[in-house]
């Protein structure tokens, strides 16, 4: 399968089933437009048909230099001996094996409080109570969290726990607490625990940085972007805005970590669709890593995402992409999670495919112990998993999950995403088609573009 | 090659053979929490 596109003067085209991605001149694009249409997918190099070549001499005679057309071609078919090109996919069987494999658990979200000190208007959780009652996680329902985690991890060694929310800070003390005892557990087990917290930082003080930079491999600061934008869609439950408590908080606490090792996390919505500003706005602001992430929300609701949004969106990432690339050339570069993209070292196949591991090797934790496919099902009791001291009992739904992966998927099928986004999130499908195997189809859109962004950054970069 | 370079060469096939180890970060621990990004993570396997 072959996507090519055009991107800030880059021709770019990606061998999606080799994973290969090359930068060609616009002879190349043209002639490999012309072979895909007819070239079928090869799982062992071989030459182009003598018809296609001369039907691509033809085509483009009119446009482009004979001797052109012929480098063209010769170093198509270098591509296609490299396997580089018109590649097969080969990973069916592979990964529908690969999902048949026994099921270990790596990762939990735990919700260490259900509750929450703002009252963010999009707040997938209602302000922290996720459809249900406020409630703490107690030190007892955390340990058997952990304890559960040690015991259904196999021989992975990389353990995962999320403080999630709510607002973990509202129940910091057990926080604290779990990390100890997760150490203590740590080289009787031969496990390494990564701790991570989400924090909308209206309770942080030196006394939580001091202990997350000594115990957290990452944390996640959740803010919008601009005064006006964040202090909207982010207020206190009595309506004052929390930018101003929070901003110099969270610059303090990325200095304090090196600007390494966290994420300035914001949400875009309707209300600011021109959310490349919001990005721009966090890297003036001082911070080096960043992620904004579109609202997820009912369709009815004023501030979702709307599909005639898109291409204001889509052109948003164009532009923030220009900009990234200007400042990175600048020496005042910044990083944003969605255009990070690891093409010689990425996942592999099997990672790409499976999906992101919610109902089966990552779950979330609710703070009385009852465990679901991951934070975005928790409180639907038909996704109810099972809990803390029984451990998995709903086995119908983790073989939902289990056999969920890209193939799975109809959708997904002729995407050139499917390797980079995995068959998108599970949760997402699920609110807008009522099947986890489905996609979301806005959704979706953004992930191409922001793919799309990321390789002509690299192209940009590699120059 | 006179017309192409070549950002990423064929790597997926490859990880066929050593991939699935597991150790990496799943993805909804890093950021994201409401989408799902796998392509831009790294993989923690050095044998692979």
């Amino acid at each position: 399968m072959i996507h090519q596109y055009k991107n800030n003067g880059y021709d770019i085209i990606m061998d999606v089933n080799s994973g290969a991605v090359h930068v060609v001149d616009d002879v190349v694009y043209d002639a490999v437009a012309l072979l895909s249409k007819a070239m079928p997918e090869l799982e062992e190099p071989g030459d182009i048909p003598g018809e296609l070549e001369a039907q691509v001499r033809d085509s483009l005679s009119g446009t482009y230099d004979p001797r052109e057309i012929e480098d063209a071609l010769e170093d198509i078919q270098e591509l296609i001996n490299r396997e580089e090109l018109f590649a097969k996919d080969v990973y069916h069987d592979y990964v529908v094996d690969f999902k048949k494999r026994k099921t270990v658990v790596k990762a939990l979200c735990l919700h260490i409080a259900h509750d929450c000190n703002l009252a963010c208007r999009y707040c997938f959780a209602e302000e922290g109570e996720y459809h249900g009652r406020r409630a703490l996680m107690s030190f007892e329902v955390g340990r058997k969290a952990l304890d559960f985690l040690i015991a259904n991890s196999g021989s992975r060694r990389n353990l995962e726990v999320d403080f999630f929310g709510g607002e973990p800070l509202m129940n910091w003390e057990v926080v604290k607490q779990l990390v100890e005892y997760g150490r203590s557990q740590e080289e009787s087990h031969g496990k390494r625990f990564r701790f991570t917290l989400t924090t909308n930082g209206v309770l942080l003080n030196d006394e939580v940085m001091e202990f997350c930079n000594r115990e957290m491999s990452n944390v996640v600061l959740s803010l919008d972007g601009r005064k006006e934008v964040n202090d909207r869609m982010r207020p206190f439950r009595k309506g004052a805005g929390s930018y101003d408590l929070i901003v110099p908080k969270f610059q303090k606490f990325a200095e304090s970590r090196n600007q390494t090792n966290y994420y300035v996390r914001g949400t875009f919505t309707r209300n600011n669709l021109d959310f490349s500003k919001d990005v721009l706005h966090f890297a003036d602001l001082g911070f080096k890593q960043m992620s904004i992430e579109p609202v997820v929300a009912s369709p009815d609701e004023l501030y979702a995402i709307r599909e005639e949004d898109l291409p204001q969106i889509l052109e948003e990432y164009d532009k923030l992409a220009v900009e990234y690339i200007k400042r990175q050339k600048e020496g005042r570069g910044f990083n944003f999670f969605h255009f990070m993209i690891d093409l010689n070292q990425g996942p592999c196949v099997a990672k790409r495919l499976s999906g992101c591991g919610s109902g089966t090797e990552y779950l979330a934790v609710t703070p009385w112990g009852d465990l679901y496919p991951c934070h975005q099902f928790v409180g639907q009791e038909g996704f109810l998993l099972g809990n803390v001291d029984e451990g998995i009992t709903n086995e119908k739904v983790r073989e939902e999950f289990k056999l969920c992966n890209v193939y799975a998927k109809e959708k997904c099928r002729d995407c050139f995403a499917r390797f980079y986004c995995s068959g998108g999130c599970a949760a997402n499908s699920y609110h807008f088609h009522g099947s986890i195997t489905d996609a979301y189809d806005i959704g979706c859109e953004m992930q191409k573009k922001r793919i799309e962004c990321s390789i002509m950054i690299k192209a940009a970069l590699a120059e | 090659m006179k017309k192409v370079k070549t950002l990423s060469n064929n790597t997926l096939k490859n990880t066929m053979k050593n991939g699935g180890c597991g150790e990496c970060q799943t993805s909804c621990q890093s950021a994201c929490k409401t989408s799902c990004t796998v392509g831009n993570q790294s993989c923690e396997n050095s044998g692979r």
